[in-house]
């Protein structure tokens, strides 16, 4: 059994490889193979190697992190939750980055991308510790408390917006999730730290698997279930929030690679969080690529893409649940 | 309560009309204007005052019609509009009643009923005319709708729109001295803009799109510019109607293809000397600062390219004037 997912998790890995290597090399202006490959290995600075280093590549560097903190995210709220239609919206984080955002262009603190960077993580973060410390007792209240904190949010952020046309033009272009454009803001830190909350949560996900299987048979194993549970929410909101700043809200990701990942990892959460990690950046980096060339007008924002491909899925994911329950 | 005043209002125009029609009922509105005339609008040809006394205006007409000195008496917001009027333009924008929003959705009805106009002027693109009920507006007033087209059009279409209000003789003496202006301006850069292909970055680019905005000659950002002699080379891939005949949204990577035989590069930048968002993403790009325009520094801002009437445009063409005074030093 180990010996496959092994396999399949190569498969996936070169897979990842494969589909960013194609994403680097697709785009408006043609580059021929042989320079696409130049342009990474012997940068000249011309303007076909700058289009491959400085555009393409960034972007698809994006597409990784984001790709991999959602679907992490998706695992970890999933598992948490112990609720296959959970993502990691319903924690509040993506309505207080959107808030954060707002609030920020109204008072002029979010003018820059480096300030709707940190307007957006700032938001994340204050947001899901609202929704921890009203909802903590237990993961329904979370929810709960989750999805009244992401309406009492989208309200305020709707007023602003309509009172001040210059904060509704801002958000914007914030709200539709894109990895295009995005290239140029800084993005290095939030990438670092997808890179370590990853890490954590490939760390946190053996004892995550204990708690899957009920709190009274976790703590029977000798896990720390509330030490478990504020480490995989501080986790989420990281990896939620860094995606979000970075790439504007990008829906359905969080929630339907968990369900693909499943598909080869069975129910083992760090076998899950492994196979969220790489199919999270090759279902958005496909998905970027067909941002791309869907349409012959231009590129569609990736968020469009990802949720048409989400509805589906989601369908997919009810009905099987539907019948798992069932049965 | 609406229906009685609207119903109240389009009888009190309906009034109004029938006296206008028939000689010698009143005294007639002005010494050498016919009672009423027929006009020709993008709503087809509609009977209007021959000198309105009581005029509400909407989208590009309130800039047009504030200059004109025409009688109004309700407009709708033009924020955009703001940083280019004169002083005394914005402080009767400020006083007059606002009887719609920026959208043309947000037209307030009964707020134009109550400003009881002899004459509507609307002024939006025609395919948003279509959020407007324009038979309910006629029940209060004759309905003039005279839109946007090419951006360059302006200059036609506030002729209309002071024409319809009946005040070109204001209209003409700020056309008159724009052109004087602008005949300045090209004699001073005539041995130089004319030469010259030119290529220019419009405000409009969408970031999240990974893309910019190309305007070429006609546009909003190149209209008054050519006034002065300069000429945008090129023109669009496939015409998209209005503004998209003379402009187009290419990808960030084509950028070095755009303006790579560019011997200068203008960009719109706002009122206060700041790029859009848009902009700033081009100009923070490293395929920017590699085109041989930007490396020659033959890259200039232009403010005040959303001019859309005479009296703003003297203000672009100062912009003009001062961005392109580096090319007269040899």
């Amino acid at each position: 059994m180990t010996g496959r997912r092994v396999a399949l998790l190569s498969g996936a890995l070169v897979l990842l490889v494969v589909v960013a290597v194609v994403g680097v090399g697709i785009g408006a202006h043609h580059v021929p193979v042989v320079e696409v490959v130049r342009a990474l290995l012997d940068h000249n600075g011309s303007p076909d190697h700058v289009v491959v280093r400085d555009v393409r590549a960034p972007r698809a560097l994006l597409a990784v992190g984001a790709g991999a903190a959602l679907a992490v995210a998706g695992v970890l709220i999933q598992v948490l939750m112990r609720n296959p239609l959970a993502e990691p919206g319903v924690l509040g984080v993506t309505a207080g980055a959107g808030f954060a955002i707002t609030a920020g262009s109204a008072l002029g603190l979010a003018a820059s991308p480096a300030g709707e960077l940190g307007a957006a993580v700032a938001g994340a973060v204050i947001a899901t510790l609202l929704v921890y410390s009203v909802g903590r007792r237990s993961p329904l209240r979370l929810v709960l408390t989750g999805v009244a904190l992401t309406a009492v949010l989208s309200g305020l952020s709707l007023g602003l917006r309509l009172l001040l046309p210059d904060v509704f033009d801002r958000y914007r272009f914030w709200s539709v999730g894109s990895l295009a454009g995005r290239e140029q803001a800084p993005n290095t830190v939030p990438l670092l730290v997808i890179a370590v909350a990853v890490a954590c949560a490939l760390l946190l996900a053996r004892q995550l698997d204990a708690v899957e299987l009920g709190e009274t048979v976790a703590q029977t194993l000798g896990v720390n279930v509330h030490r478990v549970r504020l480490a995989a929410l501080v986790l989420i909101t990281v990896l939620s929030g860094a995606a979000t700043a970075i790439a504007g809200p990008i829906l359905f990701v969080g929630l339907m690679v968990p369900h693909l990942a499943r598909r080869f990892a069975g129910s083992s959460v760090p076998w899950l969080t492994a196979f969220a990690a790489v199919l999270g950046p090759v279902l958005l980096l496909v998905a970027d690529i067909g941002s791309r060339v869907l349409l012959p007008t231009g590129e569609v924002p990736v968020a469009i893409v990802t949720a048409f491909l989400g509805g589906p899925v989601l369908i997919w994911a009810v009905r099987r649940h539907g019948a798992v329950a069932a049965a | 309560m609406r229906t009685i005043r609207l119903a109240a209002a389009a009888a009190a125009a309906a009034l109004t009309l029938t006296a206008c029609g028939s000689s010698g009922a009143e005294p007639p509105a002005a010494e050498s204007a016919p009672e009423t005339r027929v006009f020709k609008a993008d709503n087809g040809e509609i009977k209007i005052p021959g000198a309105p006394k009581r005029v509400v205006a909407t989208g590009y007409a309130v800039p047009a019609l504030l200059e004109a000195d025409a009688p109004l008496v309700g407009i709708s917001t033009w924020k955009r509009g703001i940083p280019l009027m004169t002083d005394e333009d914005r402080k009767s924008y400020e006083e007059l009643p606002k009887i719609a929003g920026e959208a043309a959705a947000e037209t307030n009805y009964e707020a134009i009923a109550q400003a009881e106009p002899d004459l509507i002027v609307i002024g939006v693109p025609k395919p948003v005319l279509a959020d407007i009920d324009v038979k309910r507006l006629e029940a209060i007033a004759p309905v003039v709708a005279i839109g946007p087209s090419v951006p360059s059009a302006w200059r036609e279409l506030s002729r209309n729109q002071a024409d319809a209000a009946g005040a070109l003789k204001r209209f003409d003496a700020v056309r008159d001295e724009y052109k004087a202006k602008a005949a300045e301006v090209a004699k001073k850069y005539a041995d130089v803009l004319p030469k010259l292909e030119l290529g220019h970055v419009g405000a409009y680019g969408e970031v999240a799109k990974g893309n910019f905005q190309r305007e070429f000659n006609g546009s909003w950002g190149t209209n008054v510019a050519q006034d002065a002699g300069a000429n945008y080379y090129g023109k669009v891939k496939v015409k998209g109607g209005g503004a998209k005949d003379v402009s187009e949204y290419p990808s960030i990577e084509e950028l070095t293809a755009a303006f790579a035989e560019a011997d200068a590069i203008s960009y719109s930048v706002g009122p206060d000397g700041k790029p859009s968002a848009g902009v700033q993403y081009v100009l923070d790009s490293p395929l920017w600062k590699e085109l041989p325009a930007v490396k020659a520094g033959k890259a200039f801002p232009l403010r005040y390219t959303e001019a859309a009437t005479y009296q703003s445009a003297m203000k672009a063409l100062a912009s003009v004037d001062e961005a392109f005074a580096p090319l007269l030093k040899k």
